[in-house]
């Protein structure tokens, strides 16, 4: 029982210091998680999180090949979707990959 | 008004030769300040038509008994026009100015479309490719013989207004660190050139500028978010510091107000675009507090750039509902000094000319529940301050706005302004998220949406013709799809409405009855104006899909959408037969 606590309270104090951290990061190479860099700059145009066809294409369920949706996301496409090759290592690509293909294709 | 005799066939040439030839006799041949403002009649000499920024013809050549016969006299193709042609032309003398995509600028003789010269700056491409919305440009100004353009990398370009050859460029924005550039078009008054970057969900300080027009030197720099570097109070409304990352900009121009020395200017929103602060917006969330000045209108002193006054039309704007709308319409009632500033969430705020103090604040479009009313006196009743996740209840309007930003017109004669409205909401799941600087300035939305009918019906647009300080109606016109692009109203008891199906129409101001329509084969989402040039009255209009709001009509209308170019566009001019 008291373990129990102890690593729920655990949780929490992680989940907190996430969020601070996203919060607070001061750019670059934070945050890592998939989710919140999409929200940051792509949710405007893959609309619902990238569950519908909105501005840019539906991303859930995509046929599309990791290596196209790692080059589209890097290249962008000139008048349609920027470029983030500046933006994303690497690393920070594979994560936003990561929350594409974990996408349920049911939009709600 | 009166049309001026036609002007020689040798015009063009002389034009060529560099000589300036006026249509109008008794008007200075250069485009001031004085000209400006007394603007209209046969010119347009800037982007809202004068500082009065009536988007109003006074010509009547074209008018309702006979604007059936109006038809195409020419038309000019810019090319290479991704995101579509968004500019408004502009014209002096019979010579029409307008940009195209890529800051792509085209001096044409405005009776023949004849090209008299053209400039088109070199760009940083893959900066252009980083970059969100752009490369779209929307417009020019002139004034003291030169003829001024901003470019999506940073500069503000000044072109001999004769020859088109540049006398100088001036990088006023690291936009290769901070993303962000020039879009919109430049206003010139008293010898200074006005141009405000791009700025909201960028992280940046959204900086407005003032350029000496004979030299080219930057004069003085707003910073819409957390004002200039002495400015300790605006500062303390973005707790943690958050002014180092809010956005702002002021995107489009404003205008000029001779009696205060004025400039008039719409900021943008604050970033991210939205928050999760709950209602305790003053202490909690992205950026904690008011947030000056973004989502504003300001008065700065044109010489200086000293703040005179401001108001900020949506303290802690955490819906994306701008005040970057440059329409600033100046009127006269009652003994009362007015201007009429749309804000992007559809409500029309009435500011008292002298001090930005509210007059009257009336609601254009039906669907608005971020708050539950702003009053008359300008005060929000019944916010909604999202904490993050989805939200239950849709957010209206859309975050393409209750308005697009472009302008409506005011026709002095009668009274009315004509005004687009768009009924749209959206589904919205906020998400908690952090700026990012490095290596370069990228979006910040806080936010994954999509587009949603209003809860009491389908997705539409109206014209409205209204009082403009009661917002009183006198008419409207449907559309099943919202129109986008600028209004013209003309002393031909006329009104233009360029709309996103690419169809133009002509309605009878003072009804609203269709008499004229005719398909310009596709979108509008630009500026429209009417000039003269040789004694002839004309039409000009700018069509080409492809901006960040008609992104959505594809998938929520299908054809001819899905079908609709996004990287062409034409200017279409009409006279009479
Ligand atoms: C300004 C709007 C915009 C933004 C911001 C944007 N996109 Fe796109 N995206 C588009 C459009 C439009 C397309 C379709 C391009 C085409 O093929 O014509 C697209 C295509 C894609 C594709 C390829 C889909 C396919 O099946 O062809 C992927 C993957 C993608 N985007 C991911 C992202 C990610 C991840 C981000 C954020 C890092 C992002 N996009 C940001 C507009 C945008």
């Amino acid at each position: 029982m008291i373990r129990m606590i102890v690593t729920a309270c655990a949780a929490v104090f992680l989940l907190n210091i996430s969020t601070v951290a996203a919060q607070q990061a001061p750019a670059g190479g934070e945050p890592l998680d998939g989710e919140t860099l999409f929200a940051t700059t792509c949710g405007w145009c893959h609309a619902d999180g990238g569950r519908e066809a909105g501005k840019g294409p539906k991303l859930a369920a995509s046929e599309r090949t990791d290596e196209f949706i790692v080059q589209r996301i890097k290249h962008g496409k000139e008048g349609a979707m920027p470029a983030f090759q500046g933006t994303y290592n690497d690393e920070q690509i594979a994560e936003i990959l990561k929350y594409i293909r974990g996408l349920k294709d049911d939009p709600g | 008004m009166k049309i001026t005799k036609p002007i020689a066939r040798a015009a063009t040439l002389a034009f060529a030769a560099g000589i300036t030839i006026t249509a109008v006799p008794g008007l200075a041949q250069t485009v001031d300040t004085a000209r400006i403002e007394a603007g209209g009649g046969n010119d347009w000499p800037t982007y809202h038509g004068n500082y009065k920024s009536y988007h109003y013809s006074t010509l009547d050549q074209i008018n309702s008994s006979n604007v059936k016969d109006l038809q195409v006299a020419w038309m000019h193709f810019p090319g290479r026009s991704t995101r579509g042609v968004q500019s408004q032309p502009i014209v002096a003398d019979g010579v029409l100015y307008y940009t195209g995509s890529y800051s792509r600028v085209f001096a044409l003789n405005g009776a023949t479309g004849e090209l008299i010269w053209s400039y088109f700056p070199e760009l940083d491409d893959a900066l252009v490719a980083r970059q969100t919305h752009s490369p779209y440009n929307r417009g020019t100004a002139m004034g003291d013989g030169k003829l001024y353009v901003g470019t999506v990398d940073g500069r503000l370009i000044a072109l001999d207004l004769k020859t088109g050859k540049p006398v100088w460029d001036t990088k006023l924005v690291n936009s290769q660190k901070v993303t962000v550039g020039f879009t919109g078009a430049p206003l010139f008054a008293k010898g200074t050139v006005v141009i405000g970057s791009q700025g909201g969900e960028w992280p940046g300080r959204g900086p407005i500028f003032g350029v000496d027009a004979a030299t080219g030197k930057q004069k003085w720099q707003f910073l819409t978010a957390g004002g200039n570097d002495d400015d300790t109070a605006a500062k303390k409304t973005w707790g943690n510091d958050s002014w180092r990352t809010g956005g702002g900009g002021g995107w489009m121009p404003g205008t000029f107000d001779p009696a205060t020395n004025a400039i008039w200017w719409g900021t943008a929103n604050p970033g991210p675009l939205y928050d999760w602060s709950g209602t305790d917006y003053m202490t909690k969330g992205a950026r904690p507090g008011d947030n000056l000045y973004t989502t504003s209108v300001i008065g700065l002193d044109v010489d200086t750039g000293a703040l005179k006054f401001y108001h900020q039309e949506l303290p802690h704007d955490a819906w994306d509902f701008d005040s970057a709308v440059g329409e600033f319409i100046s009127i006269d009632r009652d003994g009362k000094q007015l201007m009429v500033h749309p804000n992007k969430s559809g409500f029309i705020f009435v500011y008292d000319r002298k001090d930005a103090k509210v007059e009257n604040v009336w609601r254009l479009v039906d669907n608005i529940n971020f708050v539950k009313d702003i009053t008359p006196k300008g005060e929000l009743i019944g916010r909604r301050d999202f904490t993050a996740g989805k939200q239950d209840e849709v957010l209206c309007p859309h975050i393409s706005g209750g308005v697009s930003w472009n302008s409506g017109s005011y026709d002095p004669k009668n009274g009315l302004y004509y005004k687009l409205g768009q009924e749209w909401c959206m589904k919205l799941n906020v998400v908690k998220t952090a700026a990012i600087t490095e290596p370069q300035a990228q979006l910040n939305i806080g936010a994954n949406f999509s587009i949603a009918k209003p809860p009491n019906g389908e997705i539409s647009g109206h014209l409205d013709a209204r009082d403009p300080i009661t917002g009183a109606k006198k008419w409207e016109v449907r559309f099943p799809e919202p129109p986008l692009s600028s209004v013209l109203s003309t002393a031909g008891n006329l009104v233009f409405v360029p709309d996103a199906r690419g169809v133009i129409h002509a309605y009878n101001s003072l009804d609203g009855k269709e008499l004229w329509s005719h398909n310009d084969g596709t979108g509008h989402q630009g500026g429209i104006v009417s000039y003269s040039a040789g004694g002839k009255q004309y039409v000009a209009v700018v069509a080409g899909f492809g901006g960040m709001a008609t992104d959505d009509y594809s998938t929520q209308f299908g054809e001819p959408y899905k079908s609709m170019p996004k990287d062409t566009g034409a200017l279409i001019v009409f006279g009479l037969k």
